[in-house]
């Protein structure tokens, strides 16, 4: 009985050590967020707002709504991913799944080795490239190199899913006279749409997250996405408006949070299923 | 007996021929369709890789591009230069005790919070769904969460450190410390990644055979003993793909660094990814910031290769 009593002390113990660890910043976070300026470099801090204001939020909207530029244009590149990353996933790992040939290993040891080695190096060249082929400082260039870093682990991802779709219901059709493509976007494509989901959020959480390709490949402030606008534009050199950037950290974590509860279960699944076979 | 075997002749030829048909169509459907897939990846990220490792060998900077000049051959200056001013051993260091400090925390953090929230507890649905929000938080979102914690005048973290020291210690500038920089940057990265590990290591222990732990715990195995000799074993497939994971994303972390401290205080926190950023885009040396990157990759796939050896023979074991 005293051992049980010590063990679930430990357990509980543990638990809320790691969940304050977790979730406490998030709090802390959003409390600043609705404190003054005076308020915030008030030390010892105050562990809830004595006077909450939405002044930084004002400040943000109205003043300070260059940020806004950013976040539309995350949006823009994003979706476009997102988007994107689906159709060729769904291409390229319905083919993975179905037809054995020579070319899937190599197919497969090519992805695997894209995402392994680090985006400075590619960045190094596709500065280059994409001067040559005229899309640096654009949003069809980023979103095309944002594009190639997504497919390794949602192609893969695809294929999983794919590789759960029994062949047989595709022979039935084959013999009823459907055309290959029909197969695919009819029948098969229906049957995997948790993986699709999956997908869309997995690359738009990862795109949404990008700094180094917009770093080195948007150099027009009114292209950039947030996490370098952010950077350059509220990160001075030394002092930093601390109630401006918890506005801010709020407002740009607040799309993913919803996107995360609304779809958990599709992302939980797809993610377990991309981590634990592929 | 002739006409036997003439018959089943015909018979395989027929089904041949129509699966040869077949074949051939699938051949050009399926390669039509890994194409988009296979030429994204090839010009975007495989090209762009060899090409560094050229541009390493070459001095070539920024100017070269602007004025459409190749890179000239130098020697391998470029390698040289950076294992003579020890910028490249000093990087690499930093670099895997980044790694290891952040993945093993991560492996024990994760594996103690899975274990809790496996363990039949009240609210471990809801528990686990709001575990994760630090993972959706974009990366520099996290990085300004926590340069706030951190904030050496008014952060929370000299408050409690303050507090706990009995105000003793009141300077508490973690970030600011070339000693603890990098410590500082390790924890805002396990609060990012700790969700994800947590996640796949549950989904990694509903692998675990419930009757399986039943018959030990009546043969009189403890806990602990339970873990080792039961539940690790089971979830090897999955630890070996978060471990891994974790690893890889450890070694490329580069938004977190670069807003926390920049590679700062006395380039305590400059890892290779901010090396090689810094020479390639901020000292506009591209040539010197390949050469970076090359010896990276080169030790990325050393330690691919050296975990994927040490997890297979713990298999054989």
């Amino acid at each position: 009985m005293k051992k049980n009593f010590l063990g679930s002390l430990l357990k509980y113990g543990t638990l809320t050590l790691i969940l304050l660890f977790l979730l406490f910043p998030l709090y802390w976070v959003t409390i600043t967020s609705f404190k003054s300026n005076m308020e915030a470099y008030k030390f010892p801090p105050t562990f809830i707002p004595e006077a909450p204001t939405l002044s930084s939020y004002i400040n943000l909207f109205t003043k300070n709504n260059a940020f806004f530029v950013y976040y539309k244009n995350n949006f823009i590149v994003s979706g476009f991913v997102a988007f994107l990353t689906t159709v060729v996933a769904i291409f390229s790992g319905y083919a993975l799944s179905r037809f054995r040939f020579k070319w899937n290993s190599w197919i497969l040891a090519i992805l695997l080795a894209s995402q392994m080695f680090p985006v400075v190096s590619r960045m190094i060249s596709l500065y280059d490239l994409m001067g040559d082929i005229g899309l640096i400082n654009t949003m069809p260039g980023l979103i095309l190199a944002l594009l190639a870093d997504m497919l390794p682990f949602t192609v893969m991802l695809m294929t999983s899913f794919f590789q759960s779709v029994p062949v047989a219901i595709e022979e039935a059709a084959y013999i009823d006279g459907a055309s290959r493509l029909q197969i695919l976007y009819r029948i098969v494509t229906p049957l995997v749409k948790p993986g699709m989901v999956a997908v869309v959020l997995y690359s738009f959480l990862m795109t949404w997250d990008d700094y180094l390709h917009a770093a080195t490949l948007i150099q027009n402030d009114s292209l950039r996405t947030l996490s370098v606008g952010v950077a350059l534009r509220y990160l001075g050199e030394l002092s930093y408006d601390w109630s401006l950037i918890n506005t801010i950290s709020i407002i740009g974590t607040i799309p993913m949070i919803l996107l995360f509860f609304f779809f958990q279960k599709y992302m939980i699944k797809g993610l377990v299923a991309g981590a634990v076979k592929g | 007996m002739e006409s036997e075997t003439n018959m089943g002749n015909t018979a395989s030829r027929k089904i041949r021929k129509s699966y040869f048909k077949r074949s051939t169509g699938d051949r050009l459907f399926s390669g039509i369709l890994v194409l988009p897939a296979v030429v994204i990846t090839v010009i975007f990220i495989i090209v762009p890789i060899i090409d560094s490792v050229i541009k390493s060998f070459l001095d070539f900077r920024v100017k070269n591009i602007i004025s459409n000049q190749p890179g000239k051959w130098n020697n391998f200056e470029n390698y040289i230069k950076l294992f003579q001013n020890e910028k490249l051993t000093g990087a690499i260091i930093t670099t895997f005790s980044f790694v290891l400090f952040v993945v093993i925390l991560q492996f024990v953090f994760g594996m103690l919070l899975a274990l809790i929230l496996n363990s039949k507890i009240k609210g471990a649905r809801f528990l686990r769904s709001i575990m994760m929000t630090p993972w959706v938080v974009p990366t520099i979102i996290s990085a300004l969460i926590w340069m706030w914690m951190f904030q050496p005048q008014y952060g929370l973290m000299k408050y409690i450190v303050q507090l706990f020291t009995g105000g003793a210690v009141t300077d508490f500038a973690i970030l600011n410390n070339p000693s603890t920089a990098l410590l500082g940057i390790g924890i805002a990265a396990l609060w990012k990644q700790v969700p994800l590990t947590t996640l796949l290591f549950l989904a990694g222990l509903q692998n675990v055979p419930d009757d399986m732990l039943e018959a030990a715990t009546i043969d009189g195995a403890n806990k602990v003993r339970q873990f080792f000799s039961i539940v690790l074993p089971y979830m090897k497939s999955v630890i070996n793909v978060a471990m891994s994971m974790a690893i890889i994303n450890n070694f490329k972390q580069f938004p977190l660094i670069w807003t926390m401290t920049g590679g700062g205080p006395d380039n305590a926190t400059t890892t290779l990814a901010i090396l090689s950023y810094r020479e390639a885009f901020v000292s506009n040396n591209i040539g010197s910031g390949a050469a970076v990157t090359t010896v990276w990759m080169l030790l990325m796939v050393v330690v691919v290769f050296i975990y994927k050896k040490l997890m297979g023979e713990t298999e054989v074991d």
